[in-house]
């Protein structure tokens, strides 16, 4: 009998750095649309989605380094993203930031189902931020942030 | 025939806990041994449950005492009927364990404060208490548990958002 590295650790590394790159490649999205969405709003409405978007960034940056970490590469940004309705104006811009910021909190839950506790917590911070976010943007909550529709799971 | 139906099924259940005994009574306890232990997600799971009755009795405690909150209220407590209604869904006692004791109804021990004002900061302190909680669960639930927890934490923390001062309809 030879050893073999543990495949359990090996398995749970793999599941990590996939949720973290779809972690990542949300981030990515949210700030190219961020800046689409940006640049049809104005006043406070305009200096809430500059200061989301910067904190995109930064968390863009942070899970890039995670990844990188994990011995990774990092997804890339594309040039540019398929937004799913053309943005012409402010009530637009508006339901595509909360539309962003639910796709962000459907990634971030991916990181709750692996099995560290860390990037559990991590994940479900990366949840209730987007959460927080989308229910500034919309006035409204939603019951299951990140999940999909209740008959799915 | 609604009589006879209730009567058959109290039968079934008698039955049924007859049954286990009748064996142990032959065997002796040792073969019948421990009831299967609970997974961690049911201990989990009714831990959730208990929060989510709770922060519902709180909501219908407020709504009761101030009824100038509904339009507030009312969509935050439906969202919470959802989450208790997910979470009930995925409790399958084994059989055999010990019954949970029944929770405790809806409207007691809540001490509803007197303005709007201080109403709707006491539901978003209760709200932030239950997301916190949930949080804390995270570590002891299975995957898809937790991602499930972590969805109602979020979900109550942007409740707590909301019920802001300034945000409400006081």
């Amino acid at each position: 009998m030879t050893a073999s590295p543990a495949p359990g650790a090996a398995r749970e590394r793999a599941a990590a750095i996939r949720a973290l790159q779809t972690a990542l490649a949300a981030e990515h999205t949210a700030v190219y649309g961020y800046a689409v969405a940006g640049a049809h709003l104005t006043g406070s409405r305009q200096k809430a989605a500059t200061r989301d978007w910067i904190a995109h960034q930064t968390a863009r940056d942070a899970l890039t380094a995670m990844v990188a970490a994990l011995g990774a590469q990092p997804v890339p940004a594309s040039a540019t993203y398929q937004l799913p309705f053309a943005v012409r104006g402010a009530q637009a811009a508006v339901a595509l930031l909360a539309l962003l910021e639910d796709g962000l909190a459907t990634a971030y839950l991916g990181l709750v189902a692996l099995t560290g506790d860390r990037l559990r917590l991590f994940g479900a911070q990366g949840v209730q931020t987007a959460a927080l976010r989308a229910t500034g943007w919309r006035g409204s909550t939603l019951a299951f942030p990140g999940l999909a529709a209740p008959a799915a799971r | 025939m609604e009589q006879v139906g209730r009567v058959t099924r109290r039968g079934v259940l008698a039955a049924a806990v007859a049954l286990p005994l009748a064996a142990a009574g032959c065997q002796g306890l040792g073969v019948l041994g421990t009831p299967p232990r609970p997974r961690p997600d049911v201990a989990v799971l009714r831990a959730a449950i208990g929060g989510e009755t709770l922060l519902i009795g709180q909501y219908t405690a407020v709504l009761a005492a101030q009824p100038g909150l509904a339009s507030l209220l009312a969509p935050l407590l439906g969202q919470h009927r959802a989450h208790l209604g997910r979470l009930r869904a995925r409790l399958i006692v084994p059989p055999g364990a010990a019954t949970p004791s029944p929770s405790p109804s809806p409207r007691a021990h809540v001490q509803v404060p007197g303005s709007t004002a201080a109403a709707q900061a006491f539901l978003q302190q209760a709200e932030h208490s239950a997301a916190q909680s949930l949080l804390g669960r995270l570590p002891a639930a299975s995957p898809s548990l937790a991602q499930l927890l972590a969805s109602i934490a979020a979900s109550e923390a942007s409740h707590a958002l909301l019920l802001g001062p300034g945000r409400g309809a006081g």
